[in-house]
């Protein structure tokens, strides 16, 4: 038997059970049917004041207890009691949880804000004050792109670029470096997490500083010793035995400044932070002339070819383009065996320019592949030395490439020889004839 | 006015529109703070590239002013706003014009600022005009949030700041006599200084009259031409009834 059919059957019973009652005293009376009817109205007019009573209770809530009865009513009382208890620890619960949340969103050194679908600020907690110079209450409902208007935020945050992340300085009284971050979640809703990243940046600024002064300073002692040993070496008073360390000495003076020559570029590179808009380079011309001169080195394989399918020249900067080009030919060239070949070639497609410096040298390791262009970074030490690199080039080629919107793609295999492209986007590309 | 009743629009479509110009406008007030910040960086550290560059992204902000004057039209032929919202479209006409204005002051600070950076600098580096600008700036910034926010208290104390700016002008006026009185050799560059703060002056007039476009968005009332005390007093006393 189902549960409501045992519940029809029970109350059934009871209201017979009344009935009966009713009968029983009508009998006393020999009034049978009015005996039942007040045993009915009597049951009816009891329940309806237990009714009214738990009513009035949950109502006005005076006491914790609910009203003093017996029965089924006593039981519903209970269950509410039961109900509401269970109620008030969830909720009690809940709001714990919430306030340690809100405890530790707020004690988070970044600011976090949480956007709706069209950028408006839902919740922010309390370091969103400082660092973003939002209001509390004042803020909620506002777009956040009507609040960080300056014009870099201000496209980051509509245009929500692939990487979602940006580093800016934001003016005011403290000059402010913040690193932003979108995070989408939900339903086209977003957290915009930033981080105060002043104290890095001045970091790297002391650092960058400190790299240019120091090679800076080293480059004038460096002249006059390198001055000297020039000087000793064409010397014929020197005895024979020193002209071999003489030599040596100079060898070593030269690479030095070469070294500090890199340090120098390289620091320059990194301090111009803003993309080059430059003029137009004719890059054929450039690359024959490349070509040229790597035709001249003293040791190098038996054939360096270029092939020009374009005459597109690309905008830019000239010295930097050649510096970072001179830097992927030289390196094909001195890794290349006697009996080797070096191919140029400057081609473009839909996606743009793309210049390819190809050998059939030794090839790279893969493992090696991704640091290449990390600074002071060596496959095999020995070998880059007696090459006489200085393990700058690859990186000075990256920073100058991303100068020009341009990406180095490095592809090798051991053994049979590597191929470094750069890519370059076609709002770079240029002709003659000015753009 | 409370600013939820710009939430409640019959014709969403309409709503976002008005948010949108809204928007536009901010962002428009963003540019025109950056060319603002970049003139008087330009200027302070003798950056004349700087400068130059200032002066040469005016179009930018004229582009946006047309821009947004365009769409006001498109609005206010198609959707014909009454109330509150014909007074959002109207304020928003009057403040891309101010903007506009700044970004003009900009242009003349970038160039000017661009001119001095190749002569000799004066002992203090320009600290009084330093000063004058980031007391500008963040007028202009204050007024804009003020905008954006749409709040009127804030406005109300922006536009007040505009005394303390024409005080600072008077004094590097007074200062700038006072050098030209001493050694005549330093007209020129006095007379550019003059110039620039006099800009600066201007740019917190701009920013003033934002203010006042605040209260005009929020409460319907032109308080141009009036005493800014009157104006507080009669908003206080709405605010408290």
């Amino acid at each position: 038997m189902s549960g409501s059919g045992k519940l029809i059957v029970f109350a059934a019973a009871r209201v017979l059970g009344i009935v009966a009652l009713g009968a029983l005293l009508g009998l006393a009376f020999e009034q049978i049917l009015i005996g039942i009817l007040v045993a009915l109205a009597a049951s009816l007019a009891w329940h309806w004041v237990e009714l009214n009573r738990l009513a009035f209770w949950l109502r006005n809530r005076r006491t914790a207890d609910p009203p003093r009865t017996f029965g089924l009513w006593s039981e519903v009382g209970a269950i509410i009691v039961r109900l509401h208890r269970r109620k008030r620890y969830h909720k009690a619960r809940m709001l714990g949880v919430l306030r340690e949340l809100r405890e530790s969103t707020a004690a988070l050194p970044d600011a976090v804000v949480v956007l709706n679908a069209s950028r408006e600020i839902q919740w922010f907690n309390e370091p969103a004050f400082i660092l973003l110079g939002l209001k509390r209450r004042r803020d909620q409902g506002i777009r956040i792109d009507n609040l960080l208007r300056q014009p870099e935020i201000h496209d980051f945050l509509v245009k929500a670029p692939e990487d979602r992340s940006l580093v800016v300085q934001v003016p005011g009284d403290v000059k402010r470096w913040l690193l932003l971050r979108l995070v989408p979640f939900g339903e086209g809703r977003q957290l915009l997490l930033a981080r105060d990243v002043t104290a890095t940046q001045q970091l790297a600024t002391v650092r960058r500083d400190f790299v240019a002064n120091a090679s800076h300073e080293l480059r004038t002692p460096l002249t006059v010793i390198a001055g000297y040993l020039e000087a000793l070496d064409a010397d014929t008073e020197v005895p024979e035995a020193l002209r071999g360390p003489l030599s040596e000495m100079r060898r070593q003076s030269d690479r030095m400044r070469a070294l500090l020559d890199d340090l120098l570029s390289l620091s320059k590179l990194d301090a111009s932070e803003t993309e080059i808009r430059g003029e137009h380079v004719d890059l054929p011309e450039l690359l024959q002339q490349l070509h040229r001169d790597a035709k001249l080195m003293a040791r190098r394989p038996a054939v360096i070819e270029l092939t020009t399918d374009s005459s597109q020249g690309i905008r830019g900067d000239r010295a930097l383009l050649h510096s970072a080009f001179w830097n992927l030919l030289e390196n094909a060239v001195k890794y290349t065996p006697n009996d080797g070949a070096v191919r140029m070639r400057w081609w473009l497609d839909a996606a743009g320019g793309h210049l390819s410096v190809s050998d059939n040298g030794p090839g790279i390791a893969p493992e090696h592949v991704p640091r290449l262009t990390e600074r002071f970074y060596r496959v095999d030490a020995s070998r880059s030395r007696e090459t006489g690199g200085t393990g700058l080039g690859l990186a000075i080629v990256k920073h100058a490439l991303q100068l020009h919107d341009a990406q180095l793609d490095i592809h090798s295999t051991l053994g049979s020889g590597s191929v470094f492209t750069c890519h370059f986007p076609s709002t770079r590309l240029s002709s003659a004839r000015g753009n | 006015m409370d600013t939820s009743n710009l939430g409640q629009h019959i014709s969403r479509r309409f709503n976002e529109d008005l948010e949108h110009l809204r928007s536009k406008v901010l962002s428009m007030g963003g540019l025109v703070e950056q060319q603002l910040s970049q003139a008087v960086t330009a200027l302070v550290e003798g950056d004349s590239a700087l400068g130059e560059a200032v002066a040469r992204n005016d179009f930018q902000v004229n582009a946006m002013e047309v821009a947004i004057d365009e769409e006001c039209q498109r609005i206010l032929a198609t959707r014909a706003p009454a109330a509150g919202d014909l007074r959002v479209v109207l304020a928003v006409i009057k403040s891309i014009t101010d903007l506009e204005r700044v970004g003009d002051e900009c242009e003349k600070i970038g160039y000017i600022g661009s001119r001095l950076a190749a002569q000799e600098r004066p002992a203090d580096k320009y600290r009084e005009l330093k000063h004058l600008g980031r007391v500008v700036q963040d007028m202009l910034h204050a007024a804009l949030d003020a905008y954006a926010r749409l709040d009127s208290e804030s406005a109300l104390r922006v536009a007040q700041q505009d005394r303390a700016v024409d005080e600072e002008y008077e004094a590097i006026q007074r200062q700038c006599i006072t050098f030209m009185m001493e050694d005549p050799r330093t007209i020129r560059r006095a007379l550019d200084s003059l110039l620039i703060a006099r800009a600066l002056e201007r740019i917190g007039d701009h920013a003033k009259n934002l203010c006042e476009y605040v209260i005009y968005m929020v409460h319907g009332k032109d308080i141009r031409h009036t005493r800014l005390e009157d104006v507080e007093s009669e908003l206080l006393g709405k605010l408290a009834k």
